[in-house]
């Protein structure tokens, strides 16, 4: 086998991977930072503290697959990170200043007697990093309106009204995806609530995502190439189909009360959207511009960071699952730093 | 444009800010878990109490420290790829692949087994429990591994090969293991461990002070004191051997950490200033106190040996010497009082002057020891700036100049970001001194029964009335 072969098989596995970390982080974050953002709504107000507390034991873990993921993109694909990240700097920025404010938010609200303003820390930093999260990636799609590693023109060039709705998609299916965790970590009046609020919030990240999967190919031309050929056209069809039976699932799932199945069956329509972007950035990092073959590292450190992450991945997900499942159970029976004493 | 409000100077200031405040956080960690640990450990082996409630009572400062340093440190892994763009891209393959290590090997570990330690007292046998704060302990550790081999990569990078300005890792071992890690990892684990040591006996230092619970915390400064008398001059033995690598591997930095312009001639011996003026502009120092023979006999223990002055680098190859200069200064002088402080307590408690009667007594020497605490961060703060202003102008030591490495981003991004960074950090650390200090006030609690897998511990009678204090 020679050696561009070789070196398309690591890049492709690597993609994998990285997708992989990507969905590990989006999915469990993801309900992290949902939680985050419900807690804003002035209904949820009084219940934020139980919603703070479903999450204490997890938080950390589940913001660590981020470090997971920017270490690996770093290692894997070098060029791209130092491509990508400039080139979205505010949003970046408002991501880890997001994430600096509800970090923070945890710690603090234990000492503090005034915790409602860390409440809103809690909320608002939340809300900040999950909306950075979806301009980031609306930049992704848009295949980056800036020239990534060129200098840049103004402060705002990221912004655009496309960004934007992806931006609210972020934001709103995260909240769904909360709202599921909180079904699941609450009992009686609480959870009654949140079923309530699941429902409330369902069509919009259906209504943002139908919008994407209508605009980006008739914008990007590359994407309406792949989509519309004939055979990839049935392959790429299957997954807004799952995404739409989900949605149907989701429904019933609300309807019926199930206390598992919210959770569930939002995480397949994460999962379809998820697959459905990566079917269609392959091979790109940076649509049109760089494939993951030019990103990435060179072949003899790839390889060797494979061997290591491939080993130590069960090893995460295995003590991930070990501290779920010590930490099982309704949110009002978890410990928190108070019990302690 | 101006010499500071350029996106250069101001990508190295925030990175600085950012890595300056973040640096005050995980020596803690790491040191203070080692601790931890050892009390854990203590008190499943000798089911003594007393351990069980200085577990308890440091964890809380010890989570309050974790969760300020992790907050700030997210943002560093981020900063190499917004900030510094072309470094990350032409040498991802073996910083970015040593980040990733980090994160996947022990930064993931140490915060999923925190959760345990830190909530599963109830939830998981004490065993498990001490596996878990081990586990936190060792990831810790493990962390400050990679990232100081990475650090230490840029100055000294070694086992590569460029291809078209970019790395390519020919020995991987030799890159991980390159000549400055070593010295530097151990002088940095050590120098945590330190910190930390400084931190338990400061503290049990200013209860002692008051006058509470005096019983409790003579007995953990006595724990401290011993690991301390070991560590103290073994940190300074380890500043030696770095400063020697230095000399080695970066004469520059290292004559510019030592005002050392000329080489001395063969046969004269260079002499160490104690004090002095650098100017960089002139070239030499406007004024100094020196001590003969000294500089030759640090650098290569022979009074005669010649050491490379900064004026055989051109000009442009010269870091700035003021900062490296006086952080060793700082440092040096707050090491050798760390190791008298450490031996002159031993010597008083040899002399039995520790127990119960006469150690409440002993008012500067407590002051002394709370004084140790803002020192030692001191220390540790000025040994950073040593290392990263040392290695100036690269950032990559003779392979990549800083001016060759930061992202072209807008200066109005770049203004806001440093402004918001500085801003929340600072307020970060003042709420957590704060708190910290409120958790000080509020003291151990030593008459709650404490809950843990097996069932509730109470404080005996005789032991609650021995720690109640003076």
């Amino acid at each position: 086998m020679d050696n561009t072969q070789l070196i398309g098989q690591v890049a492709v596995i690597w993609f994998l991977l990285l997708g992989f970390f990507l969905v590990a982080y989006v999915v469990l974050d993801g309900f992290d930072l949902g939680v985050g953002i419900l807690s804003l709504l002035p209904s949820e107000k009084t219940r934020v503290g139980i919603m703070m507390q479903s999450l204490g034991t997890v938080w950390d873990a589940n913001e660590s697959w981020l470090v997971v993921v920017g270490g690996i993109l770093f290692g894997a694909f070098p060029l791209a990170y130092g491509m990508m990240l400039p080139a979205v700097y505010v949003p970046a920025f408002l991501l880890l200043f997001g994430f600096a404010l509800r970090g923070v938010a945890f710690e603090y609200r234990e000492h503090a007697e005034n915790k409602r303003m860390w409440e809103w820390a809690f909320g608002i930093g939340s809300l900040l990093a999950a909306a950075a999260q979806g301009l980031i990636l609306g930049e992704i799609i848009a295949g980056f309106n800036i020239d990534p590693g060129e200098s840049q023109a103004s402060l705002l060039a990221w912004l655009d009204p496309f960004t934007l709705i992806v931006s609210v998609g972020v934001i709103t299916g995260y909240a769904l995806l909360g709202a599921g965790y909180l079904i699941m970590k609450t009992e009686g009046e609480p959870q009654a609530a949140f079923y309530r609020l699941a429902y409330k919030i369902m069509p919009y990240p259906m209504l943002v995502a139908a919008a994407v999967t209508i605009y980006t190919p008739l914008v990007h031309t590359y994407v309406m190439a792949r989509w519309f050929t004939l055979p990839n056209l049935f392959l790429y069809a299957i997954l807004p189909l799952i995404a739409i039976y989900a949605y149907y699932r989701l429904w019933r799932s609300l309807e019926q009360q199930s206390e598992t199945g919210p959770f569930f069956w939002t995480l397949i329509v994460f999962l379809s959207s998820f697959a459905g972007l990566a079917a269609t950035l392959f091979p790109y990092l940076i649509p049109t511009r760089l494939r993951i073959y030019e990103a990435l590292a060179p072949l003899n450190t790839v390889v060797l960071m494979l061997a290591v992450v491939i080993f130590f991945v069960p090893i995460m997900i295995i003590y991930n699952w070990y501290m779920y499942r010590v930490f099982r159970g309704k949110a009002e029976d978890l410990p928190a730093y108070a019990d302690d004493e | 444009m101006s010499e500071i409000l350029n996106v250069e100077m101001l990508s190295r200031v925030q990175f600085a800010v950012v890595a300056g405040l973040h640096i005050l956080f995980p020596p803690l960690t790491i040191g203070l878990s080692l601790i931890i640990f050892f009390l854990e450990a203590s008190w499943v082996r000798t089911k003594d109490l007393f351990y069980l409630q200085h577990t308890k009572f440091w964890m809380r400062i010890f989570v309050l420290n974790f969760g300020i340093g992790v907050v700030s440190g997210i943002p560093m892994e981020f900063l190499f790829g917004v900030n510094w763009g072309p470094l990350s891209t032409n040498n991802g393959a073996f910083l970015g692949n040593l980040l990733g290590f980090e994160a996947v090997l022990a930064f993931m570990l140490e915060a999923a087994f925190l959760s345990i330690m830190v909530f599963g007292w109830t939830r998981v046998p004490p065993k498990a429990h001490l596996a878990a704060t081990g586990i936190v302990t060792f990831a810790a550790t493990l962390s400050a591994f990679w990232i100081m081999s990475a650090s230490s990569w840029m100055q000294t990078p070694s086992g590569i090969t460029l291809v078209n300005d970019k790395i390519v890792i020919s020995d991987y071992l030799a890159a991980i293991f390159n000549p400055s890690f070593p010295a530097s990892f151990l002088h940095m684990e050590m120098a945590s461990i330190e910190l930390s040591l400084f931190v338990t006996g400061g503290i049990s230092a200013w209860y002692i002070l008051k006058g509470r619970n005096t019983d409790f915390f003579l007995r953990l400064l006595k724990i401290s004191l011993t690991a301390l008398i070991l560590v103290a001059p073994l940190q300074v033995l380890l500043g030696d051997w770095e400063g020697q690598n230095i000399a080695h591997h970066q004469p520059a930095k290292l004559a510019a950490t030592e005002a050392h312009w000329n080489t001395n001639p063969p046969g004269t011996g260079a002499s160490w200033s104690l004090l002095a003026w650098p100017n960089r502009e002139t070239q030499s120092n406007d004024w100094s106190i020196e001590i003969p023979y000294v500089l030759s006999l640090l650098i290569h223990h022979d009074p005669k040996a010649s050491v490379i002055g900064l004026r055989e680098f051109p000009r442009e190859d010269q870091p700035p010497v003021l900062i490296p200069y006086y952080t060793f200064r700082i440092m040096m002088a707050i090491g050798f009082f760390f190791a008298g402080l450490a031996l002159w307590t031993g010597w008083l408690w040899w002399r039995g002057r520790l127990d119960m009667t006469h150690a409440p007594r002993q008012r500067w020497l407590w002051r002394a020891w709370i004084l140790s605490i803002p020192l030692a961060y001191l220390a540790v703060e000025s040994g950073w700036f040593l290392r990263e202003v040392g290695r100036q102008p690269w950032v990559i030591y003779g392979i990549m100049r800083t001016e060759h490495a930061y992202s072209q981003i807008p200066l109005q991004s770049l203004i806001w970001s440093l402004g918001s960074y500085a801003l929340l950090y600072t307020t970060l650390i003042v709420i957590g001194f704060y708190f910290a200090r409120r958790i000080l006030r509020e003291g151990p609690d030593l008459d709650t029964p404490i809950k843990t897998f097996s069932g509730s511990h109470k404080p005996s009678a005789e032991l609650a009335h021995r720690t109640q204090g003076s």
